[in-house]
């Protein structure tokens, strides 16, 4: 026993070393700071009421660039309206005819984004809203443009979005234009790569991604981006369709919670499914 | 008879000292979450809890080191909604490659000279290495471009920053 308490006092940095490192290992495991439960609510209110504090500070970068964006987006709109007017007219007479249901809409909550952590590789915003605006864990956030995240907790008067542009992140889409169905992932910075599109598939550069009805997160033809580049690898069956999203995430200032909540059964059906592929895999290794 | 001498606040009770690092490290923390956005180069910002811990480690040695490293990536790991134990991990490394640093009663020589930034770069390599590898384990992306890209520039900011509190403590020893 004393040479045990010896030697653990003699290597004592290289013992609490290899401790706290599989300590670290069972804290990664758990996953996400999900886990914290009610902690995470003050957490996610206490850094909400100061970001909120301090959101007069004005940021340069983000100034410009959503100047430019409000330009581009300015000139579009103007070419479309004319185009939209039109469009209106036609579909309004096409749904008589074919006695269509009109498109289900969801009510939405107005927001501001008072704290944004677009650095390195935490992408994540803090909206001025929270569980007493009924905004709810697992709600679409969007803007004018298109799909910006997903509510990954709320507090009583704050709420915290993972922005599209995060590791995390996985969308159902579909290319518009040709009714092509993949998953949308983040690839790096400010672009998102669309996987399992075969070669012989129909995708060019400029088509527009929205979110599949395959998606249980999502509400469905929310615009995502548009297709930037097209990749042939020749080591792969699939192409690499790289997506440039639709927001502009460096000038994200005001944006909508979508009040959707994903089908809880259908989830629920889902994770079931998936946890026992899961322990069917770990029993077979 | 002796002089008497009147004893520092650290003196009289040396505990004090960790309760201004975790006050510290708290305010490090929350100055990142909330700020550091402004002060971003490319989306890349500069680690000031790696250079805390860095600190740190060269002041009280490698052992305190490691659980101040560990401590600071825990906190930072719940404020900014990341995995967690990820940035307990690279932290922790970090903090233990920074105690090699450690020279017992040179500890303010080491910190306010070149040798600070050094075991800053060192450590914040070892950090963003950490990190990095298990941040892009469950996604597509190449573990050695995005080192290149977020890593190594992350590195080179975070000793740049390293620079200010090198600087507090030359002043400081030159005026002794």
């Amino acid at each position: 026993m004393y040479r045990i308490i010896e030697f653990i006092v003699r290597f004592k940095e290289y013992v609490s070393l290899s401790a706290v490192v599989v300590m670290c290992f069972s804290l990664m495991t758990f996953g996400n700071v999900a886990q914290l439960g009610g902690f995470r609510s003050v957490v996610v209110g206490g850094i909400g009421w100061l970001q909120s504090a301090f959101s007069w500070i004005p940021n340069p970068v983000a100034l410009k660039s959503e100047n430019a964006a409000l330009r581009e987006l300015n000139y579009q709109l103007s070419d479309e309206r004319a185009k939209i007017r039109q469009a209106l007219i036609e579909n309004e007479k096409l749904r008589k005819l074919l006695e269509f249901k009109k498109q289900t809409t969801y009510p939405v909550v107005i927001a501001d984004v008072v704290g944004k952590t677009t650095t390195e590789v935490r992408n994540y915003a803090t909206l001025n809203k929270g569980a007493d605006d009924g905004i709810q864990e697992g709600m679409t956030v969007r803007t004018d443009a298109g799909i910006a995240g997903l509510i990954i907790a709320s507090s009583k008067n704050y709420s915290l979005v993972r922005l599209l542009i995060n590791r995390d992140s996985r969308v159902a889409a579909k290319i518009q234009r040709s009714r092509i169905d993949g998953i949308l992932v983040w690839e790096d910075d400010q672009t998102m790569i669309m996987k399992n599109i075969p070669k012989s598939y129909d995708v060019k550069v400029g088509d527009e991604i929205i979110t599949s009805e395959y998606s249980n997160r999502f509400p469905q033809n929310i615009p995502i981006g548009y297709v930037s580049e097209v990749r042939d690898d020749q080591s792969s069956l699939f192409k690499k369709i790289i997506v440039m999203p639709a927001v502009n995430f460096t000038s994200l200032e005001q944006v909508f919670v979508v009040k959707m909540l994903p089908n809880p059964e259908r989830v629920a059906l889902e994770k079931e499914i998936e946890d026992r592929w899961k322990s069917r895999n770990s029993n077979q290794r | 008879m002796p002089p008497f001498q009147e004893k520092s606040l650290f003196e009289t009770w040396p505990a004090i000292r960790y309760v201004i690092y975790a006050i510290i490290a708290l305010i490090l923390s929350v100055l990142h979450v909330v700020f550091l956005n402004l002060i971003s180069v490319s989306s890349i910002t500069p680690d000031l809890l790696l250079v805390l811990c860095v600190w740190i480690a060269i002041t009280e040695g490698q052992f305190i080191g490691i659980f101040a490293g560990f401590g600071c990536g825990l906190l930072f790991d719940i404020l900014s909604a990341d995995v967690l134990g990820s940035n307990a991990l690279a932290k922790t490394l970090a903090a233990f490659v920074a105690g090699y640093f450690f020279k017992e009663k040179f500890t303010d020589q080491t910190i306010g000279s070149y040798k600070f930034i050094i075991a800053v770069f060192v450590s914040s390599m070892v950090h963003n290495l950490t990190y990095f590898f298990f941040y892009v384990r469950p996604t597509d992306i190449t573990f050695s471009g995005f080192f290149l890209k977020y890593g190594v520039a992350s590195t080179l900011y975070t000793s740049v920053a390293a620079i200010f509190p090198m600087l507090i403590k030359a002043q400081k020893l030159t005026r002794r």
